[in-house]
Formats: structure tokens, sequence, C-alpha cells
């Protein structure tokens, strides 16, 4: 069985820089993977990437053995691949149950003509997705915020409505960007479980993540990247015992020593 | 009692008709405005549907209300053309080019004499009933209610507000940027016949420059975000020149741009804006 | 032969006029981040005040001119005082100034059109210099040579202001990002008003010249140099003058030539359809800096 993502020689340059190389890694279905690595390291790349809003210089991008680096954003969303963003990014003006429902585009069900006419069938859809979306609104503990506006409410809520959005698109694979940046420890746990419920539920996560914490919690299988390679991939203790990871993290062990000597 | 109302109905009918087709040109306007385009085209769209519905009526003996579609579909198709060129570019480009587009109308009105009459203009023997354009308002409102209502208004609006997180939640940008324009080329085009109805005669300068900022003003006045801010605004242009006229009639024009001036300074949103009131809504809780 | 060369003449002294106009129509754009669609009421203000001053005050045409030229300086200013510096307060975005600037456009017209009793007014021939000079076979009027010397002085003025002085640097810092402009100790408020009154001043220049080749003293003539001026900017690449020097007088070439050769019908048509066809092909102009955008 192949894995759900599949990731093979990706590259990806800036000018001079080259923000991703050669990276190769695999997401099986069913599981959290955590995508670890220090700042620099090209993980935002790599989301922007398998999102469809870059387009890498060479390599591929499989999603269930189908190739999609070549497509457009909104086709991947199609596809089944949906994401959040480092810095949030919700819809201004837009209630928190309005920013789900747009999540739900993909599942509107209805031509625009039957809209317009207000057919029974385009009526039917129109209630289905708003009651999903009050569905998703309540898996990420937000239900009782529909009718606010998004950008009234703190940060933390703002990244729940931001999951039940990518959520709403019905996603086969979820890319988290750093989905507990700036918060609290009991928070960064809640954003944890409610990772765990999503897999359970049947939606593969790949999550950029900091917390080592969190990583060595929640996620099945983590791979690490430094200077846009990977580093290495496997359990996360595993990845945490690795000399590389250690090394790409603290810096490297005689370096240390020196500093050690300087003092 | 019955004969001063009759003459005020007189008096300020044909303020209304120009109320009417302004609210036509802002909800155009609106249109694209609402997928954060700011395009002048819809003068353009405008002037093809007045031209070629006048034509359609004068040469080949179209009824006068079969006119008013056709033209909207004449405004309709040139605006999906102006959209394959346009929608290349950056968002202020765009509005450049658009502008570039109505200079252009001129141009062409001028010199494409057989269908505009050229420099000398077209007349345009043409009447309906009243009732016909607050009918066709009723039917442009009816027509942006059912989009702002059903799944295409929420994806303009995240279409507007960030085109690349619409796009990641599956939401075809360009698609929907080239429904508006096609929305926008019908109201416009709709438009430009109901003022070629109301003024019975077109020239070169009948589309131009004072439309598109009559529009633009309109709809910044009454507000981007609601249809109805763009109907509200086009009555309040429609009317104060009117009232200016008979205040202080040497300083017409220059008491509407102070009031623009002042509006903009002043209300920035416009008076219709739903953002307000669901602040207000958290607040009052 | 001798026609092609006077029409060159012509061409390049009308070019000259949009080129002027199109230079502080570009600054305030790369600058300020405003498209403003009151910048031809400064050149007719200027006119206008030149004008009168030459015809009640009899004040000898360089003082008038210089007058014109401080008149549409001071314009500009208040008009970025009134209807510009209120929405940077805000931090409104571009169509807001967009929207302020078509109200000064507005309010400025019809002012104009009532200085000058809704008609069109023209200098007195014996205000300003109007013999012919002779240059071999070629003819012009000495004011046409003079409005081709003033772009001239002042394409290359500018072009020395603003990449090679320290103020042309802390525009250029505003331009690219005000926050960050203030932060390194640029004043951002006092570039603001020097960006409008340099604007203003060259208008207003574009504006007394044009009056005097064009016969023209009314709101018209800075209506004329905006479409016009608008499409040099476009052409030539907003953010550098010597981009908007160039359009500018290339563009008032093609039109003389087209009207000459062509038809008179087309000259505006040819203008409007390069500048669209900038937009599409070359939306940066033609010395445009690709790496350049404006948040």
């Amino acid at each position: 069985m192949t894995a759900l993502l599949a990731v093979e020689q990706l590259g990806k340059s800036f000018g001079g820089l080259r923000a991703v190389a050669d990276l190769s890694l695999e997401v099986p279905r069913g599981c959290v993977a955590g995508l670890m690595g220090p700042n620099g390291a090209g993980k935002t790349t790599v989301i922007n990437l398998l999102s469809g809003l870059l387009r890498p210089d060479h390599g591929h991008i499989r999603l269930d053995g189908v190739p999609i680096e070549a497509l457009p954003a909104h086709e991947i969303a199609a596809r089944g691949i949906a994401r959040t963003y480092q810095n949030v990014r919700l819809f201004a003006g837009l209630t928190a149950l309005e920013q789900v429902i747009a999540g739900c585009f993909l599942q509107r069900g209805a031509s625009l003509l039957a809209s317009l006419l207000g057919l029974p069938a385009a009526r039917a859809a129109q209630r289905r997705v708003r009651a999903r979306a009050m569905e998703l609104l309540a898996q990420v503990g937000m239900a009782a915020r529909a009718e606010q506006l998004a950008e009234t409410l703190s940060y933390g809520e703002q990244r729940r409505i931001e999951i039940a959005r990518a959520l709403g698109a019905e996603p086969r694979l979820l890319l988290l960007d750093e989905p507990t940046a700036g918060m609290n420890a009991a928070e960064s746990e809640a954003i944890g479980r409610l990772v765990h419920r999503l897999r359970d539920s049947g939606v593969t996560v790949l999550m950029v993540e900091h917390n080592v914490r969190l990583i060595t919690a929640f996620c099945d299988r983590v791979s690490v990247m430094n200077f846009g390679r990977a580093l290495v991939h496997g359990t996360p203790a595993a990845c945490m015992a690795h000399p590389g990871v250690q090394e790409a993290y603290f810096g490297r062990r005689d370096d240390a020593a020196r500093i050690q000597a300087l003092r | 009692m019955a004969n001063t109302l009759a003459d005020l109905w007189e008096a300020y009918r044909s303020t209304l008709g120009f109320a009417i087709v302004n609210a036509l040109f802002g909800l155009s306007t609106y249109a694209v405005l609402s997928v954060g385009i700011l395009s002048f085209a819809t003068v353009t769209y405008a002037a093809a549907g007045g031209f070629i519905g006048t034509q359609l009526a004068l040469q080949l003996h179209w009824p006068t209300l079969l006119v008013l579609p056709a033209a909207a579909v004449a405004g309709a198709a040139l605006a999906w053309l102006a959209a394959l060129i346009l929608l290349r570019l950056d968002s202020h480009w765009m509005a450049l080019a658009s502008l570039a587009l109505v200079l252009l109308t001129r141009v062409v009105a001028i010199n494409a004499t057989g269908l505009t009459g050229g420099v000398s203009g077209l007349s345009v023997p043409l009447f309906v009933p009243f009732v016909v354009m607050p009918a066709l308002l009723l039917i442009a409102v009816l027509l942006f209610w059912r989009l702002g209502a059903s799944w295409y208004g929420i994806a303009a609006r995240a279409v507007r507000e960030d085109a690349v997180v619409a796009a990641t939640i599956g939401i075809p940008a360009r698609r929907i940027r080239m429904l508006a324009f096609v929305i926008s080329g019908a109201t416009g085009g709709a438009g430009g016949m109901a003022l070629a109805l109301m003024l019975h005669f077109l020239s070169p300068d009948t589309y131009f420059i004072n439309v598109a900022f009559t529009m633009i003003a309109a709809v910044v006045l009454g507000g981007s975000y609601h249809w109805a801010g763009a109907i509200i605004g086009a009555l309040v242009f429609t009317v104060l020149p009117v009232l200016a006229q008979a205040v202080l009639p040497a300083f017409e024009q220059v008491l509407n741009g102070v009031a623009l001036l002042l509006i903009m300074i002043f209300l920035p949103r416009g008076l219709i804006d739903p953002r307000q009131w669901r602040l207000r809504r958290v607040r009052a809780r | 032969m001798a026609l092609f060369a006077d029409q060159l003449v012509n061409g390049c002294a009308l070019g000259a006029l949009y080129a002027l106009f199109a230079i502080g129509f570009g600054l305030v754009f790369a600058t300020l981040g405003i498209l403003n669609a009151a910048h031809g009421t400064y050149a007719s203000a200027a006119a206008i005040a030149a004008y009168f001053a030459v015809d009640a005050l009899g004040v000898p045409f360089p003082l008038a001119l210089l007058l014109g030229v401080a008149a549409a300086a001071v314009l500009a200013l208040a008009v970025d005082q009134v209807a510009f510096q209120p929405l940077r307060a805000q931090g409104g975005g571009m169509l807001g100034a967009l929207i302020t600037s078509i109200a000064a456009w507005i309010v400025l017209d019809n002012l104009a059109d009532d200085a000058t009793g809704h008609q069109s007014l023209s200098f007195p021939l014996s205000s300003y210099p109007s013999g012919m000079i002779h240059l071999g076979a070629i003819a012009f009027a000495r004011m046409q040579g003079w409005t081709i010397l003033a772009m001239a002085a002042v394409t290359v003025a500018m072009h020395l202001l603003i990449r090679r002085s320290r103020f042309g640097a802390a525009m250029r810092a505003v331009g690219w990002n005000e926050a960050a402009a203030a932060l390194s100790g640029v004043n951002p408020r006092a570039v603001v008003s020097a960006t409008a009154l340099l604007a203003g001043a060259t208008s207003g220049l574009a504006g007394v010249l044009g009056a005097v080749l064009t016969q023209n003293v009314s709101y018209t003539l800075g209506e004329g140099l905006m479409l016009k001026g608008f499409a040099a900017v476009v052409v030539g690449g907003y953010d550098d003058v010597r981009g908007a020097a160039v359009a500018g007088v290339a563009l008032g070439i093609i039109e003389v030539m087209t009207a000459q050769y062509l038809s008179s019908s087309l000259r505006d048509g040819i203008t409007y359809a390069l500048l669209l066809g900038f937009l599409l092909l070359r939306p940066r102009g033609l010395f445009g800096s690709a790496a350049f955008t404006r948040a």
C-alpha cells in the first residue's frame, strides 16, 4: 500500500538560496506526522509547495500515488490537501461560521443558477453546508462563537477556526503550520488532543512544530529537516536521540565544548 | 392637490430615472469591487450596451423591451473579454488598465460612426413606460441579493479578503473573478441601455469619465461591502446635484466635490457597513 | 522633409509638456502611493494665476511664470493636506486617496472654470517671447524651444535630486516603506510635503508653458495634460524620471506624426492603445525596475 503523501527529490530555490534541496519524505495514511527543524530549515516552504502556493524547481509530490506538483492551489485543495498558516490568515469581516462555510466551498453541491433561482435542491445543499460548518465549529470547540466576527476572537480561538475552515474542504491530508505558535502549555495540549481526534476520524495530519514535548506526545512519526534537506525520519524518540538532530538544534558538541572552554 | 403631486412627479421622475441608472452602474462597479478589483470598465460595458442596444432597435427593429437584455448580454460578453486581459495584471495596474479602456472607449465611440454616430451623436427615439426603470433595478437587486446569499457570495468575500488563502480551500479565485466581471458587464450593459432610454440621445461623451467617477463615488459613499450600498450611494449622488442646484446653483459641482471629500474622510467604509453592524452586535452582548 | 522636421519639433514641444506633467504625477505615485486625479488641476491653476498676473497686474512673463509655478506648488500642498493627510492618518488604502483626489479634481476644475469665466483665455501675444527661431531649414516658436529646454533641465535636476541626494534617498525610502523610513530617521511628513510641492511645481510649469503653446487658459488645459501625462507615466514607468521624460516626448511626437501622416482622428487612439499595450506587456514601463513594488 502506498503512502498517502510521497515527496520525492523535491527542490526549490529562491534566487541563490536553496530553501528545499532534494527532500524526500512519506506520510502514511492515518497518522500524525511531525515536521521539525531549526528556523530557516525550509519547513514552511515545504508546506507552501505541498499546498500549491509555490511550484517546485524539481521533484514530485504524490498524493495517493498521483503527482500533484503541477496543479494550481485550488485543484490541490480539491484533491484533498488543506492547510493552516503560521500566522493565522482568516478572512476579515467574516464571522467564525462564515469562515468555515467558505472552507466548505468544495461541498457547495449546487450550480450557481440553481442557487440564484432558489431551487429546493440548492436550498437543501446550502442547509447541509451550514450544518456541516456548525458541526466543524463544534468539533474544534468553537460552536458558541459561530456568530462572532473572527477578528474579535482571541489568537488561540482564531487558530481553531482556521483548522475548522481547512476541515471544511474535507481533506485527506491536513497541513498544520505551527498550530501552537504563541500558545501556552494548556492550549497546546488541547490542540494536540484535537489533532488526535482528527486522526481518529480519518484525517492524516502533517504538522510543522517546534514544541518538542508536543511532537513527542502527539506525533506518530517525525521528519527532521535542516538546510532544506531531510536529516532523519522515524519515531519521535528515535529522532530526538539522533546526534544530527541534537547538533542541528543545539550546535555541535565540540562547539559546546569550545564555548565551555571560553568561559 | 392632485395637480401639485402630479407636477412634483413630473419634475422628479427623471431624477428618479437617472438615480436608477446610476444605481445600475454602481452595482456593476460593486460586482467587481466585491472580489477585490477596482475597475472603471463599467463605462465601457455601458457604452457597448447603449450603442449596440440602440442599433438593434433602430436597424433591426427589435422591440425596445428585448433590447435591454440584449444590452446586458453585449456588456457581459465585452466584460468577459476585458477580464481575459485585465486579470493578468496586479491590482492597481488593473485599475489603470481599466481606465485606459475607458479612454479607448471614447476614441472608438468617436470613430466607429456606423455604430455610434460619431461626434454628432446618435438620436434614440425609443420610449418605454417609466415602470420599466424600477423593474430593471428590481431585477438587478434580486440578482445581487441571491448572489450574495449563495456560495458565490461567500466565495467572493473570501477572494476579496485573501485570494491566496481562498485558493487553498479550493476556491478557484480566477474563475470567481471572471464571473464577477461578467456580472459587472451584464449590469453595466443594461445600465448603458437604460441611460440611452432616459437621455434619448447618445454621444461619445455620454459614456466617459464622469460616469466612471459618479459610480465609484456612489459605491464608496454607500459602502462597497454590501450591494445596497451602491444603490443608496447612487441615489445620494443623483439627488445631491439636483438639491445643490436648487440651493446654490453656481457652486453645484463644487459642493459635489466637497461632499465626496467629507464622506471619504469621515465615512471611509461607507454608509452600509455590515462589519460595523456585527461589531455592534458583539458589543451589545 | 522640412515639414517632417517642423513636426518633429512640434511633437517634442508637446511631448515636453506631457513629460513635465508625468514627472510630478509619477513622483507622487512612487513616493506617496497616490494616483492623483487632481494633478491636472495644478496645471490649470498655474496657467490661470500666471495669466492674471500678466493681464491684470502687468507682471513680466518670467515673473508670472514663477508665480504660476509657486501657486501650483502651494495648491498641491494644500490638496495633500486636505484630501490625503486625513486618510494617511487613518491608514486608508489607495482607493480612498483616489476618491478624495477625484473630489479635489471636481472642486478645483469647477473653480478654475469659474475663474476664467467659463471660457478659454489666452496670453496676449506681446506678453511672452513669441518670435520664431530658425535653425537651418527648421523654424520653430521661441516658446517651443524654451519648453523643451525647461523639460530637459527639470528632468536632469529631478533625476539627480532623486538618485543622488540625501533628500532623494529619503523619498525613495518613504516610497518603499514609510514606517521603516521613519525608524531610520527620515521625517515622513517633511518628505511627503516636499514631494507634493515638487509635484505641484512641475505640473504648474507644464501648465503655464502649455497655456502659452496651446493658447488655452482654462480647466481643459489640465484635463488634456492629465490624460496624456497619465499615459506617459505608464509607458515610461512611474518610478523613473528619465522614463517619464522619454515616454512623454515620444508620445508627443507619435501624436503629432499620427495627426500629420495618418489621421487626426487617430491621434488619441494611438496614445491610449499604447497605454493599454504597455500595461499588459510591460506594466512597469520602459525603465521601471522589475523589483519595484508598492505595498
